[in-house]
């Protein structure tokens, strides 16, 4: 892998920034760059959030994903993917929540879209919404093949409390369980 | 230089650099796209000894920290555009009574509330004079993670070495980034502190305001023994109010002499790829990054660009502009602000034909629009 762009996007008090940092550092960790770049909007909850992401071999300068460069987006939110999406680039991959976001037929033809319902799998099957952002990390990962899990797994447990570890770990495995299933 | 590797986000690490510096003292009110530093140094402030207040407003936060920094206390406010120019009163009271403090404004779309989440660099020109008055600022800008700390840990020295407020420019973009910095040990900031000056003779000799025409005040701590008086008014060797013709003259010849005789010991910049540019751009803060990559792309396409970046934004580094600008040609300054720093630049240039790309919607300036600008130059 030389580089990496990827784009994580939702709405403001949905945790997506969190997964960004997750991967940023463990890029670090592996010896490379990373560098995690959020904008949202000036309201608290409810507005347009994206978190750009950018493993790289050697050193990135500009912090933001270049528009129409992006080699995956994931999004739980309707308007931040339509906002966003013309930043993948064509045939580029798009993970979404389909109880969230409808992509057009259009949208079909131009991106390789994948439907995994995030959320749903979070609340239900792993017992906590918050776990979202680890959902989708793992389901990035699988997808884009970026880092080694298990190095992955390790920085993202540093970042979250010792009594949720676990609940995070099975985040992580459902995650990985539904992209493989997706991508077979 | 011994490093160590830290990742984190811009304004962490400027939190962390304060403490690592010696303040003891933050005194503020929480401002986005800044909230993060008075977050962080609230949590270390306690654990080294000191204190971090949330006051009622901005104004409250800077005259907090006036009084530690009199206290003989290394103290930081932190604040957006809007913060600013509340603090602007008293940040022309820290000039003009010589208060050693640093201020770190991270930046966001303005004028007033403006953008609040979004990246600008619209307050070049306010950090040259917050307030009314002569007297000679000097702002700092960060233009990596790394420097978000190696520069607020500079200001803290600089403010002590010439007793007025010293500001470190942030933007949202720089602030609010995550990634790898490479920093200083502890031991190596430590080790480049050096205290302010202070008096230590006979309380009766002391004269806070009686220096060379060229030299800060030297102001002892509050309260240890030494009285003296601090205004704002025009002021005698004692601090007390004068309106004589001489002494009032010489106080802001001094205020601007103190800075302007000793720019050797602020300026800083940085050169990318300028040994043989042909194309010269100017830009400091996250644009400079971008600046970097669009210079990646022109290289390799065999057009010779290169960025000359000032981290000390005031004074600026007037010479070393006009010495690059007397041999390049082609100039292109890109800012977040309709020319703020580009009336700068062709002031030192005495040149009025520098290009400028200017952006102010708050978003940031990409390679791609630098690299088409360069190309129609």
């Amino acid at each position: 892998m030389s580089k990496i762009l990827m784009r994580f996007t939702g709405v403001g008090g949905q945790g997506v920034l969190l997964a960004g940092e997750i991967f940023a550092a463990a890029k670090i960790k592996a010896g490379g760059h990373g560098l995690k770049t959020a904008t949202y909007t000036s309201q608290v909850r409810g507005g347009a959030t994206v978190v750009d992401i950018q493993l790289d071999d050697k050193e990135i300068y500009y912090p933001y994903a270049n528009d129409g460069e992006i080699d995956f987006m994931l999004s739980v939110a309707q308007k931040s993917y339509d906002l966003f999406k013309d930043g993948v680039s064509k045939g580029g991959t798009i993970v979404v929540d389909p109880n969230l976001v409808h992509p057009t037929d259009e949208d079909r033809k131009t991106w390789n879209i994948h439907e995994i319902p995030i959320i749903t799998i979070a609340k239900e099957e792993v017992g906590n919404v918050i776990t979202q952002s680890v959902v989708a990390l793992a389901i990035a990962n699988t997808m884009m093949k970026a880092l080694d899990k298990d190095q992955l797994i390790e920085v993202m447990l540093s970042k979250v409390p010792a009594k949720v570890h676990d609940v995070n770990k099975k985040a992580y495995e459902l995650g990985e369980k539904y992209a493989k299933a997706d991508m077979a | 230089m011994a490093t160590r590797e830290v990742i984190s986000t811009g304004n962490e690490l400027s939190a962390m650099a304060a403490v690592d510096a010696g303040c003891k003292f933050f005194g503020g009110y929480p401002l986005t796209p800044s909230s993060e530093v008075m977050h962080v140094i609230s949590d270390l402030l306690p654990k080294v000894g000191g204190v971090a207040i949330q006051m009622e407003d901005e104004i409250a936060g800077i005259c907090t920290v006036i009084g530690a920094a009199m206290s003989g206390q290394r103290a930081l406010t932190a604040t957006s555009g809007p913060g600013m120019s509340l603090k602007a009163e008293n940040l022309g009271l820290a000039q003009m009574a010589e208060v050693p403090l640093v201020c770190v404004n991270v930046m966001r779309g303005g004028p007033s509330t403006g953008l609040p989440t979004r990246v600008s660099q619209g307050d070049i020109l306010q950090s040259k004079n917050p307030s009314h008055g002569d007297y000679k600022s000097i702002t700092l800008c960060a233009g990596s993670l790394a420097e978000c700390y190696t520069e607020t840990v500079r200001a803290f020295n600089l403010a002590d070495r010439f007793m007025q407020p010293v500001i470190v420019l942030l933007d949202e973009t720089i602030g609010h980034m995550h990634g790898k910095a490479d920093l200083p040990t502890q031991e190596e900031v430590t080790a480049g502190i050096v205290p302010r000056k202070s008096f230590d003779g006979p309380a009766e000799e002391y004269f806070p305001y009686e220096c060379g025409p060229t030299e800060p005040a030297v102001l002892n701590p509050m309260f240890e023994g030494y009285r003296y008086h601090y205004t704002g008014l025009h002021h005698d060797k004692n601090g007390f109010p004068t309106e004589e013709i001489e002494t009032c003259r010489k106080l802001i010849q001094r205020l601007e002499d103190k800075v302007a005789m000793h720019e050797d010991e602020l300026e800083s910049y940085e050169e990318f790829m300028m040994d043989d540019a042909e194309i010269m751009i100017i830009a400091y803060g996250s644009v400079s990054l971008a600046a970097k990559e669009s210079i990646r792309h022109l290289r390799a396409e065999g057009i010779k660009a290169g960025l000359f970046r000032p981290i000390t934004i005031w004074p600026s580094p007037a010479k070393k502009i006009k010495e690059y600008t007397d041999k390049i040609e082609k100039v292109l300054v890109a800012e977040l602000n309709i020319g703020q720093y580009h009336s700068e630049i062709q002031r030192a240039a005495a040149r009025l034909d520098i290009d400028g790309l200017f952006k102010v919607n708050g978003r940031a300036l990409s390679p791609h629009e630098i690299v088409s600008k360069v190309k129609e130059l």
